[in-house]
């Protein structure tokens, strides 16, 4: 590159570090650090740190808001308060319980938790990117669950398992798709039929098949050990903690959630599943098959929630219980919401409800808080950051609306 | 070689259930010539065009493209085959931008990343051949209806679009914009391309047209050249009877101030000044025209009229009586009438009969309910008066107001206003949309109207409605009165001080 271009990149590089827009996220990010001070893997003890950390966002705040940049400024603003209080607050606290709360465990365990419903969620974006709602992702997972440990015991191969959830989820969302796409029918009963059917279906086949549970050696999916990661200076206790034995499929979901975003805003495919779901009509007018794309999105997040469900099977505990899913599915669809339909936020949406759970465990422990109080903390954070923070999520204009070709 | 044409439609016979839509329709089109294609409202010419877009399927008849026979299966076919369509509702996706709309389905692509940079380079490279300014970057929901049209004829040129498809293309847009529509449709014309151009008002087919097929009620009745043919004559094919073009009123004769607004202030939903300081009055038998571009502020200037918005500011009185913060209700009881814009949103419950929609605003007095009890046979008897008084055909009593036509919605709407007596009528696009029949109607009622002694407001983007039924006009930009006009204004000069050329003429 020429010294022009450089110098002309340079140039625009500053120009968009001083916009108010990066000054106000700026703040926004050192009042979360006020407050993260105080927590492991730091754990600083004395107001100082933070004190300067927020006084740091409440000035980024107070700068931007004359510039325009009210809505993000104020939240810098308040942030850095909350986060400074937060943070004196937490002085008082035992810094060794704060440790044993705030561990790499709880992180990598976010990660287990949050990887069923990332895979649920991408699969509801697809879906619902095309105009279809999906309230049938519980069950499409639920599928995926059963048919995963099913076909994980009957071959002894978890690759077959995975093969045989995502074979019959994609089946179970082809009903979906044939009942809300051809058939009209409302898309909300539609996906509640087949959350009953996956229900009722897996229940029934779990207890006549295996009437006294599950007692075979069940070929689950494996974990990737990165042990280089241990070698690591300085962090590198804590990065192997996180993600030194993560499961195979965690890693898979990662690869899902990058693919999912490439596939729906970077190929031409993504732009005919996102007009389909916002003007059928005109997609259809410039010779797109809306059915074909919509029955193609649908049965992808059949495919994708299943995948989900069987990480809970043949993933993470190795068993199978009636209705082991318990309304993941509908979790996965609010992060899908929360995200407003954006893989990457919607997987931000995933990590937070997963770390409520895997919170909701030391927490118990520790605090002696009711683990159904605990766990109810982060959709409260959805609420408070849905109203503020993200603002109205506009769904795709034609979604939940059958297309009837003229 | 005009003795080939380009295409050829034979004999094309459409059935819906219930109603013939074509009925042996013959069309053909020459290369390199416009060709209009004129009716009244459901005469057929959507679903004729619709069928060449492969949209329907004929029961009988066949295209033939340069001699051939061909089927047009999908708008993929007719894609294919070079045949674009610039629909009355534009196919545009508001929340992408204009390039991503245009490339839809025939991506550039870069391995298999869509190509964005290339599509936004191709589109301006055609923006520029042909002379259609858009901003390829711009989402389609940010930018004016004139170049969300232009992106839709790019669409269709974009690929390879031979034979361009515009149905009824000015409706939606400005004088203005109409005027560089026509351009357009000129420098297209000579690039070779042919052009069928769907419409209902005359003065356009013989401003751009060269040969005319007029349609009624499904079947073509002629084809004529542009050269010798006049607005009575093509009206007279389409209606099939004679029509009086121009309205004829005798000389107003204004009597008490029944309006008056002074310094009027509404805000808009987004909390912004819509109407700013407006003052005028009108007097019992006139017509006072406001003429202006959409968007200056007429909704909102006729939602505090109406009761229905509550201005922030100045003063509005009925009679001498002020009406400033009475809610749609006192407005109504006031004697303030009210033929709104859109009749299907605001005009009438669709899904109600006539005669309950007739009722909508008395249902609650005697005769039509008593002691909280509705009479449903009074009401369907005073439904059975009004609809014959005001010709509304297609229905009774009875039907449901969405099954009539738009003229026929628009009669029950003008009888439901006119039958209450009002003092003040305000008529908000009376005509938008109409056929020739039907305008020719509700002009003659309310010039009928303004005759027994009401203040009729007339507001209308349609110059001409403007110019032909006011005894005054008034112009509003950006929510300000800009002018004051005798109705002999040319107009040029109504259409500079709506763009803000602040001319004044007296």
């Amino acid at each position: 590159m020429s010294s022009q271009a450089w110098t002309a990149y340079a140039t625009e590089g500053v120009r968009k570090l001083t916009e108010p827009r990066t000054i106000a996220k700026l703040g926004i990010a050192w009042g979360i650090l006020a407050f993260w001070l105080a927590l492991p893997p730091w754990t600083v003890r004395g107001i100082g740190a933070p004190l300067a950390a927020g006084v740091l966002a409440v000035a980024c705040g107070a700068a931007v808001i004359p510039r325009g940049e009210r809505k993000l400024g104020w939240w810098a603003i308040g942030l850095g308060i909350a986060g400074t209080l937060g943070a004196a607050w937490l002085q008082g606290k035992d810094a060794s319980t704060l440790d044993s709360i705030l561990t790499a465990g709880v992180l990598a365990s976010t990660l287990r938790f949050a990887t069923p419903l990332a895979f649920a969620a991408m699969g509801g974006i697809f879906s619902e990117r095309s105009g279809v709602v999906n309230i049938g992702l519980e069950g499409m997972m639920l599928t995926g669950a059963f048919f995963g440990i099913w076909g994980s015991v009957w071959s002894g191969s978890w690759l077959v398992g995975l093969l045989m959830a995502m074979l019959f989820g994609g089946l179970l969302a082809l009903i979906h798709a044939f009942f809300s796409i051809h058939l009209r029918a409302d898309q909300i009963v539609s996906g509640f039929a087949v959350n009953f059917l996956a229900l009722g279906l897996t229940g029934y086949l779990y207890s006549s098949i295996y009437p006294g549970g599950i007692h075979a050696d069940v070929s689950r999916v494996p974990q990737v050990g990165l042990g280089f990661l241990d070698g690591i200076p300085g962090i590198g206790d804590f990065l192997d903690g996180v993600f030194g034995r993560l499961n195979l499929l965690v890693w898979v979901m990662f690869a899902v959630v990058i693919l999912a975003y490439v596939v729906l805003f970077k190929t031409p495919i993504g732009l005919r599943i996102r007009s389909v779901g916002e003007h059928p009509r005109a997609a259809d007018t410039v010779g797109i098959s809306v059915y074909g794309v919509r029955y193609a999105a649908v049965v992808t997040s059949g495919v994708l929630a299943a995948l989900g469900g069987a990480f809970l099977s043949i993933g993470f505990v190795g068993s199978f219980a009636e209705n082991m899913t318990s309304g993941r599915g509908y979790i996965a669809l609010a992060a899908v919401i929360f995200g407003k339909w954006r893989p990457g936020w919607a997987f931000a949406a995933c990590l937070l409800f997963g770390f409520g759970f895997a919170l909701a465990i030391p927490l118990q422990r520790e605090a002696d808080v009711s683990e159904n109080l605990v766990s109810a903390f982060p959709y409260l954070l959805t609420l408070v950051a849905l109203v503020g923070l993200i603002g109205r999520s506009i769904p795709p204009a034609a979604i939940g609306r059958p297309y009837v070709k003229q | 070689m005009p003795d080939t044409p380009l295409l050829e439609l034979r004999g094309i016979t459409k059935r819906f259930p219930g109603v013939l839509a074509n009925d042996h329709v013959d069309l053909e089109l020459v290369k390199g010539e416009v060709h209009a294609l004129l009716g009244e409202n459901g005469a057929g010419k959507s679903t004729l065009m619709n069928i060449l877009y492969g949209l329907y399927h004929p029961d009988e008849g066949e295209i033939r493209l340069n001699g051939k026979p061909v089927r047009i299966g999908s708008p993929r076919d007719a894609i294919d085959l070079g045949i674009g369509m610039v629909h009355q509702h534009f196919m545009l996706i508001p929340v992408m931008t204009v390039a991503e709309n245009i490339v839809l389905a025939v991506e550039p692509t870069s391995g298999p990343f869509l190509d964005l940079h290339a599509a936004e380079k191709r589109v301006q490279e055609l923006s520029t051949q042909f002379g259609l300014a858009v901003r390829p970057d711009a989402r389609v929901a940010s930018i004016s209806v004139g170049m969300q049209q232009r992106a839709e004829i790019l669409k269709a040129l974009y690929r390879g679009a031979e034979i361009l498809i515009l149905d009824e293309p000015t409706a939606v847009l400005t004088p203005q914009e109409a005027k560089e529509l026509f351009a357009i449709i000129r420098s297209l014309q000579a690039e070779g391309k042919s052009i069928i151009f769907i419409t209902h008002k005359l003065n356009e087919v013989l401003d751009i047209a060269d040969r005319i097929t007029v349609l009624r009620q499904g079947k073509q009745v002629d084809t004529v050249p542009r050269e010798g043919a006049t607005p009575e004559g093509l009206a007279r094919l389409m209606v099939g009877r004679d029509v009086v073009l121009r309205v004829e009123k005798p000389e107003a004769q204004p009597g008490d101030v029944l309006l008056d607004v002074d310094n009027l202030e509404v805000r808009d939903e987004r909390d912004l000044e819509a109407v700013r300081g407006v003052s005028f009055d009108v007097k019992a038998g006139e017509i006072v025209g406001i003429a202006g571009v959409d968007g200056n502020g007429q909704t909102e200037l006729i939602d505090a009229l109406t009761g229905l918005r509550r201005p922030s500011g100045g003063r509005i009185s009925v009679g001498g009586k002020d009406v400033t913060t009475a809610g749609a209700r006192e407005s109504l009881d006031l004697g303030v009438g009210h033929i709104p814009e859109d009749r299907q949103v605001r005009g009438l419950v669709l899904d109600f009969t006539l005669a309950e929609n007739l009722a909508l605003h008395d249902f609650r007095k005697k005769p039509d309910s008593r002691w909280g009890c509705l009479f449903p046979k009074r009401i369907v008897q005073r439904a059975v008066r009004l609809l014959k008084e005001f010709d509304v055909r297609g229905g009774g009593p009875q039907t449901r107001a969405a099954s009539l036509s738009g003229g026929n919605q628009q009669k029950v709407v003008v009888a439901r206003e006119v039958s209450r007596d009002p003092r003040v009528l305000i008529a908000a696009q009376p005509t938008r949309g109409l056929d020739v029949g039907a305008i020719e109607f509700v002009h003659r009622r309310l010039v009928t109207e303004r005759d027994e002694g009401r203040a009729i407001l007339l507001v209308s983007f349609e110059l001409e409605e403007i110019l032909s039924l006011s005894d005054r006009i008034l112009v509003l930009y950006e929510g300000r009165i800009v002018g004051e006009y005798p109705p002999g204004v040319s107009e040029e000069e109504l259409g500079i001080a709506m763009t803000g050329g602040r001319r004044q003429a007296a």
